[in-house]
């Protein structure tokens, strides 16, 4: 046996069993989602077939549509990060670089309400979304516009806290030049700091899509047509109501939906756990 | 882009935009103010106010960054908030739904007798005189009348049509609803009271059937009080949000409305043991199920990054399969557990060779719902556990061992308490989280096992805030005052439990 193996070999035996502990749902689906059987069934460790009929169903059958619901959840989750990043990061550079009366005070109010848990302030959001639906139906309960106010609304705490963390990182000695210069607050925001931002933006901004596209109880709430689901909210309905233990599209779909997330994640790395540390926890 | 921010271009382009935001707003407004929605209204009206104010005069330049943020802010966090606390102010439950005014009507409209020999007719919907009417047809008697809401005229047999069992279908001035009208008319005719003879009318049951009934329960405005009026007995606001006879409060008018009730539903968390004995079940739980989760995820995530902390061969394979539970959707692997557990198809049962019904057993169940979240959470342990081992000068640990220590030691007394220390606030933060990891439970046993037969709603792996959202969403009843109570009680403990972790981590950052 060679050195380095005998060496560390207690590290390596804590590796790979834990690894394997990692993995072993994920094969799971990854077999299911390549059987024919539909159950989550573990018949034996090597797949024994290799079959497309699961992802095929995805895309054929008018029944799930699973490509409107991807779109679906592109949008929304799209939508709520850039827009909550664009919002979020002009107040937290206000917090940030602008001294004003209260300042502190806007700070702790914030924390106190971000943390509120949002779920139980659903029934109340749900109470003022109906009531919206009454006068302007566009926006109200039940539409993804109104969905998406919801989300911008939820988010902009977390956010907000999240990227003052990074903009009070980043070296204020380029926005003070900009200001000797002559330029105002504003032109400060958008021609000096957001540029040198941009990647951070970048990453809260993606931080962001992976929460939204994560949702799921609100979702529910509000998208109750087949055509307006997002994918969590279609998957789930798989395996539950009419679709009953119908696991093979299932695990079809959580993959082809994992994959670009899991990719995102694992390139950035790096920032988010940066950003863990900074205080926030991924659901 | 300079040019953009500072012309007259930038200028313009300024107006263009909040005129164009303005006008939406405000046609919002006028629509909520016509559907008498008026907070909203008011809401939407000041935020035309506000946004003028800010972007069009020089008032305040912080404002300028924060008024986006503020009023999402305050329509969809703020304003459900105070929302939830009010609501937990009332009696806002099944049963007490709706307002005091919309609850007289109810009342009144329900509570009328069918006639004790129960005579009912053939009826014809339509109009007489341009005013509503139905033509009656007294088939036993061969009597016919039109009876509007204030007249009654008898009509000569000779004079109507009948139809092949003998119901009239036409008479003179009488038009009868057409198809599309009578779609409509179960809003305006059902509710009608139409003549019959004295204190008894008709009431439509169905299109094509009255019963002759009489009001047996009357408001009387002046006192506030709804009048038996056949055994005269008389029923009083309770101020509770039911009208109920003074002798007897259990003889309450259904259905009731949403009464201010102060801290009732405070009091009853704390003094029905209906309400505190599941609740305090529930709340053992939810700490058990936090500092185990707390306790596994980090025990696991620290021995990784120990076992990893060197820069053996595939460490960075590992890493990446390693952060793979963490990375995936949430809502996906809980699911995907969820299947796992399943006792007959699971993949665990077939793995172990066992047949455990997991989410049938209440202890069972608790130790999948624990497995499963160290599955999801050792990952976020482990990133950040191997990046404080880094942050842990090396001097200190190379000065223990040429004093002698030996690794564990090292460990123990050097690597372990420096570790916790620095992590400490991101220990309370995840016991935060977990102490309200909704997803998890709702998607993953739902919160059961329970004891349906007993009417209980509390499961063996409910959590404080699953519970309470099964007390206000509830399928059989729905009790959103309690909830909110419960919430604003769970959102003070959270609260303090992250401004302890808060303090504790300024107070580091003021050490180094």
């Amino acid at each position: 046996m060679k050195k380095w193996l005998m060496q560390d070999s207690w590290r390596h035996l804590i590796g790979i069993s834990i690894s394997l502990f990692a993995l072993f749902p994920l094969y799971l689906v990854v077999i299911s989602s390549f059987a024919s059987s539909g159950s989550l069934q573990l018949t034996s460790f090597v797949p024994k077939e290799i079959s497309f009929k699961n992802y095929q169903l995805l895309f054929n059958n008018p029944a799930i549509p699973y490509l409107t619901w991807a779109k679906n959840s592109l949008v929304i989750a799209g939508s709520v990060a850039v827009l909550s990043v664009i919002i979020g990061s002009a107040s937290a550079f206000a917090f940030s670089r602008l001294a004003f009366k209260g300042r502190k005070t806007g700070i702790q109010l914030l924390l106190l309400v971000q943390m509120f848990p949002a779920i139980l302030a659903i029934s109340a959001v749900y109470v003022i979304m109906e009531r919206v639906y009454k006068f302007a139906p566009e926006i109200g309960l039940g539409t993804q516009p109104g969905l998406l106010l919801v989300y911008l609304g939820g988010a902009m705490g977390v956010n907000i806290w999240l990227l003052k963390g990074f903009v009070d990182s980043i070296p204020a000695e380029l926005d003070e030049a900009a200001k000797i210069d002559g330029a105002s607050a504003v032109q400060t925001f958008w021609l000096i700091f957001v540029p040198l931002a941009a990647p951070v933006l970048a990453v809260v901004a993606l931080l962001s899509f992976i929460g939204t596209f994560n949702e799921f109880i609100l979702a529910r709430l509000f998208l109750v047509d087949m055509e307006n689901r997002t994918i969590a909210v279609g998957l789930q309905q798989f395996i539950g109501g009419q679709y009953s233990q119908n696991w093979g599209p299932f695990a079809a779909g959580s993959i082809l939906a994992s994959i670009p997330i899991v990719i995102i994640f694992l390139s950035l790395q790096k920032y988010i756990v940066s950003g863990l540390t900074a205080g926030s926890v991924k659901g | 882009m300079m040019y953009f921010l500072r012309g007259k271009v930038a200028f313009t382009l300024k107006i263009i935009v909040i005129s164009l935001i303005s006008a939406i707003l405000l046609m919002l407004t006028q629509s909520a103010f016509a559907q008498r929605e008026y907070v909203i209204a008011a809401f939407l009206g000041l935020t035309v106010l506000v946004l003028a104010l800010t972007y069009l005069t020089k008032i305040s330049i912080p404002l300028k960054f924060f008024i986006p943020g503020i009023l999402l802010l305050t329509a969809f966090v703020i304003g459900p908030i105070l929302y939830t606390v009010t609501m937990s102010g009332f009696n806002y439950k099944t049963g007490n739904i709706i307002s005091k005014e919309e609850a007289i009507l109810q009342i009144k409209a329900r509570g009328i007798e069918a006639d004790p020999s129960g005579i009912s007719f053939d009826i014809k919907l339509g109009r007489f005189d341009g005013t509503e009417a139905i033509l009656v047809s007294d088939i036993a008697n061969l009597k016919y009348f039109i009876s509007t809401t204030s007249s009654r005229v008898a009509i000569d047999p000779r004079e109507v049509t009948l139809n092949e069992y003998g119901v009239a279908i036409s008479a003179p001035n009488f038009k009868a609803l057409t198809d599309s009208e009578l779609a409509n008319a179960d809003k305006s005719y059902s509710k009608r009271h139409f003549i019959y003879e004295g204190e008894y009318f008709i009431a439509l049951e169905g299109f094509e059937a009255g019963v002759v009934s009489r009001q047996v329960l009357e408001y009387v405005p002046s006192t506030d009080q709804f009048k038996n009026l056949v055994n005269g007995k008389l029923y009083s606001d309770n101020g509770r949000g039911n009208y109920s006879l003074p002798s007897d409060a259990t003889a309450i008018l259904e259905p009731g409305w949403r009464a201010p009730i102060w801290f009732e539903n405070y009091s009853k968390i704390f003094t029905d043991p209906r309400v505190r004995e599941p609740l305090v079940r529930v709340f053992i739980w939810t700490i058990v199920f936090a500092t185990a989760t707390v306790l596994t995820t980090f025990a696991l995530g620290l021995l990784l990054a120990l076992a990893l902390n060197k820069p053996i061969r595939g460490r960075r394979i590992y890493r990446s399969i390693l952060v793979l539970p963490y990375a995936m959707p949430s809502v996906m692997s809980i699911l995907i557990w969820g299947g796992m557990f399943n006792t007959e198809f699971g993949a665990i049962n077939a793995l172990f060779g066992t047949d455990i019904a997991w989410f049938s057993d209440p202890n069972f169940a608790r130790l999948a719902v624990i497995l499963v979240n160290l599955w999801l959470g050792f990952p976020y342990f482990y990133l950040i556990s191997s990046g404080s081992l880094q942050a842990i000068p090396s001097e200190l640990l190379e000065a223990a061992a040429i004093d002698g220590a030996n690794s564990r030691q090292i460990f123990r007394k050097i690597t372990l308490p420096l570790l916790l220390q620095i992590l400490s606030p991101l220990l309370i933060a995840s016991f935060a989280f977990n102490f309200n990891n909704f997803n998890l439970i709702f998607l993953l046993t739902g919160g059961g096992p329970r004891n349906e037969l007993d009417g209980e709603i509390a499961g063996a792996t409910d959590i404080l805030i699953s519970y309470t959202y099964k007390i206000a969403f509830g399928s059989s009843t729905q009790d959103l005052g309690l909830a909110s109570a419960i919430s604003l009680i769970i959102f003070i403990l959270v609260a303090s439990i992250s401004l302890y972790g808060l303090r504790k981590s300024k107070v580091l950052e003021s050490f180094s």
